[in-house]
């Protein structure tokens, strides 16, 4: 193994409620772009972390060059010669590119920072990787493009041989995303090895020369991608069998049309999306991250600014301005972040469950408590919450039980329309079984519910229908009869059928 | 019933009375004792009814405006121009009994607590629109708002204090049947409002919202809470407050003037603190706020008592402060990894 640049020998991650990587073993070869895919979860950025020196290892060893390293920060790896280029940024957005680009190591005089040789040693780091970035400017005021150039130009300039792209195109547009290509290609050309993590089918075959798949935190295999398709990759990214997943509910007769939308456009967030909700009905919405999935669901609640478009609730037309409106339009949103958007933490789970509904326990501001306690002792009956108290505090509860706590309080708003943000993430697998049952009984029970999930088991078990979102635009609708994994996944990643 | 008890045991407010009942013994034990003078009885220099009421009369101008501090302080904000509210609030009312001239004890009492309340709930408003309209941090809008609202006073008043009609003096200053030249009406206002307010916080739907808003401002919006409504609320109550701490304050003394508490916003924001407010937002009381103050007056109070050089006053208040502060956030945390053990 003379000519592998990095070497993952039986590498374990465990985080809390799940095995993010288990035995991995994969080699990659000097001076190749090597891609890392896998679903959401997979492992694919974890692995890639742990190459950067952001996570370190429960088990397994790390080579590099053939010399096995020990990493306790991104320090260590980059000292190996190891850059990543992160999806959110790891630098000072309040210092100057300059400054972000020889953090390390300012130059000093008198020590005073010396403010021209500072900027020639970073213009010359840009120059280094045949980038132009203005080194005066905020990093904050660069575009998520010209952050990645310099992150970049810092990897390389520090001596990395090896970098890791994480997800690198999520938040580009097609043509900053050609020139990173550009650069990349420029990259290899000076012998630097790439691990470039992502799902996107047609990046990865256009950069790379081997591709290695991860599932379930497992790896599947590693293949040049002369050799494969971009079919194979797709099927080797799902892998179970299908029939693992069946329908949760039987389509029931559909309702009424509760919910429609019309071409509602958020700018720089999503285009021209339609779509109607029927009482009874179950709807996903599947798309990648940063396809806009989320901001269509804090657009329905009043969250996002919405320039064009409208909303329809019960055929009359809605003005959604805010949370409490849509509410009042009995509109219900699980917030996919549940410990900043979904709870207050400090706050105890009958306190968080009666928030949004405290008008209906009050008169004149003054709280009935007994009904309060009475109502949310109902609904956590319903939803098995196990909590020591109804007056625990939430930041102390499980992952399954802080969700089940956001569930009781959007069910105490008694919605008829239901959206679900990513409703079982975190979860244990039996809680997630009980919310996924609930889902079936409040669909049975006519309420109309959209479900947003990253989990594509998930959407193809919920759903009597699916959306697909790719790049804030809807691609597609599939029937369940239509819907499998492979036909969401070609959608969602832009493939031809 | 258990667990009733538990909770008081376990709770912030026991902590500090149980340091307000120790230190009350200890100063009894050392404060010494002296013969009264007309009946030759032997008198505690500190556990005697004179000494006791005029500590809890000094802490009470404090602790009414705590309590006003404490629920901005919870909404994960800061108040800092109390002290200037108090002083404008305290001369508009002086200046506008002299405008009016003589009048019956009772519309007096009537005209000076609406003009003063009054006066402390439009800044408070004040505060609050600058807070929401500019989207300036609160510190910042009430530290420019401490200037202003004190210099209009010093304007208005021309540097001068005004007196205060006798007949609202003869109302703060009530005996209510004590003698002996006890007044317990600030001390008394400083029990209605600690109940008022903790009434406030606990049982009504805008004190959850203030306690869900300095929690989290993010899950508060996807609640669907007004949260415009909320901040100017806080400082609404927070000048509300000092308005009346301003109308006892004005009327017990019998004179405003622009020089007026001075200086009170830190002990004002001290005791929140000390009573367990956290200044991230999400924690505190009204009871806390009421013993927080209790607690840096009966400080400020032993040094007097015991003789101590008053030069060290400062230095005193200023450890306890942090001391206390720290001793809160280490039985938080033992609290929170008790709690962490019992559920896994």
């Amino acid at each position: 193994m003379t000519d592998s640049a990095v070497r993952f020998e039986g590498i374990s991650k465990f985080f809390p409620g799940v095995q993010a990587l288990s035995d991995v073993t994969l080699d990659v070869a000097a001076g190749s772009c090597h891609a890392l895919c896998g679903e959401n979860g997979a492992g694919k950025s974890t692995l890639g972390k742990i190459l950067a020196g952001i996570y370190t290892p429960d088990s397994g060893r790390l080579f590099i060059h053939g010399r096995e390293v020990h990493f306790g920060g991104p320090r260590d790896a980059l000292a190996a010669g190891v850059g990543m280029v992160h999806q959110e940024l790891a630098f000072c957005d309040n210092l100057s590119v300059a400054e972000n680009l020889c953090l390390g190591a300012l130059p000093s005089r008198r020590g005073l920072v010396a403010h021209d040789e500072l900027e020639r040693r970073a213009s010359a780091m840009l120059a280094e990787i045949d980038a132009t970035v203005d080194v005066r400017r905020r990093l904050g005021e660069l575009t998520i493009a010209q952050q990645q150039v310099v992150q970049i130009a810092a990897a390389v300039g520090s001596g990395a041989r090896i970098i890791v792209f994480d997800e690198p195109t999520s938040s580009l547009s097609h043509h900053e995303a050609s020139r990173l290509f550009d650069l990349i290609g420029r990259l290899r050309q000076r012998g630097v090895t790439c691990i470039y993590v992502s799902h996107r089918m047609p990046e990865v075959f256009q950069l790379c020369d081997t591709v290695s798949v991860l599932r379930d935190g497992k790896h599947v295999d590693t293949r040049p991608t002369a050799e494969i398709t971009e079919a194979d990759v797709v099927r080797m990214m799902i892998g179970r069998p299908l029939a693992e997943y069946f329908p949760m509910h039987g389509s029931s007769a559909l309702g009424d049309e509760v919910l429609r939308v019309d071409a509602l456009t958020c700018a720089g967030k999503f285009e021209n999306v339609s779509l109607a909700l029927h009482a009874g009905e179950v709807v996903g919405l599947a798309g990648l991250q940063g396809a806009g999935r989320s901001e269509v669901a804090c657009a329905l609640f009043g969250l996002e600014h919405v320039q064009h478009g409208a909303i329809y609730v019960r055929g009359s037309p809605a003005h959604i301005g805010g949370a409490n409106e849509a509410i009042r339009y009995g509109i219900s949103l699980v917030p996919e972040d549940r410990k900043r958007q979904g709870l207050v933490l400090s706050e105890t789970a009958m306190h968080n469950t009666s928030l949004p509904t405290l008008h209906r326990f009050s008169r004149l501001s003054w709280i009935f408590r007994a009904k309060e306690r009475r109502e949310t002792r109902e609904l956590f009956d319903r939803l098995r919450v196990r909590t020591p108290s109804l007056d625990a505090v939430v930041a102390g509860l499980s992952g399954g039980n802080q969700q089940k706590v956001v569930l009781a309080k959007w069910l105490a708003a008694r919605p008829s329309i239901l959206i679900l943000d990513e409703p079982t993430r975190g979860v244990d697998v039996g809680a997630k079984a009980e919310i996924h049952a609930l889902i079936g009984e409040l669909a049975r029970n006519g309420t109309a519910i959209l479900v947003i999930s990253s989990e594509l088991p998930e959407v193809l078990t919920l759903s009597d229908r699916i959306l697909v979102l790719r790049q804030g635009r809807l691609v597609g609708e599939l029937s369940r009869a239509e819907a499998n994994q492979e036909r969401l996944l070609r959608l969602m990643a832009g493939l031809a059928q | 019933m258990r667990a009733f008890v538990r909770r008081i045991v376990s709770s912030q407010e026991t902590g500090l009375v149980v340091v307000l009942v120790l230190l009350t013994i200890a100063l009894t034990l050392l404060a010494g004792s002296h013969p009264d003078r007309a009946t030759g009885e032997t008198i505690n220099n500190f556990w005697n009814s004179h000494t006791l009421i005029q500590t809890a009369t000094d802490a009470s101008f404090f602790a009414i405006m705590a309590i006003g501090a404490t629920v901005v302080i919870i909404s994960g904000g800061i108040d800092l121009s109390v002290g200037s509210i108090y002083a404008l609030a305290g001369v508009t009312m002086a200046l506008v009994m002299r405008m009016l001239g003589p009048m019956s004890g009772t519309s007096t009492t009537l005209v000076g607590l609406v003009v003063s309340v009054g006066v402390g709930l439009l800044c408070g408003l004040l505060n609050g629109a600058l807070v929401v309209g500019l989207r300036v941090h609160p510190f910042i809008v009430t530290l420019g708002t401490m200037w202003m609202l004190r210099g209009i006073a010093f304007v208005a008043t021309k540097a001068e204090s005004i007196l205060v009609p006798s007949s609202l003096t003869a109302v703060t200053k009530a005996p209510l049947g004590l003698g002996g030249g006890l007044y317990p009406v600030p001390m008394l206002s400083m029990l209605v409002l600690t109940l008022v307010g903790t009434v406030y916080l606990a049982r009504t739907v805008m004190g959850r919202h203030i306690f869900a808003f300095g929690g989290s401002i993010e899950a508060s919006r996807f609640a669907g809470l007004a949260l415009n409504r909320i901040q100017i609320g806080v400082f609404a109550v927070s000048g509300l407050t000092a308005g009346f701490a301003a109308f006892l304050g004005a009327s017990f003394y019998g004179s405003a003037s622009s020089g007026d508490a001075q200086g009170y916003e830190l002990y004002v924001i001290a005791s929140a603190v000390v009573g367990g407010a956290s200044l991230i937002g999400g924690k505190g009381s009204a009871l806390g706020a009421t013993l927080g103050a209790l607690l840096i007056v009966l400080i400020r109070q032993s040094i007097r008592t015991l003789h101590l050089d008053q030069n060290y006053e400062w230095i005193v208040i200023g450890c306890a402060i942090i001391v206390a502060v720290v001793v809160d956030q280490w039985s938080t945390r033992l609290t929170a990894r008790r709690l962490s053990r019992a559920t896994t």
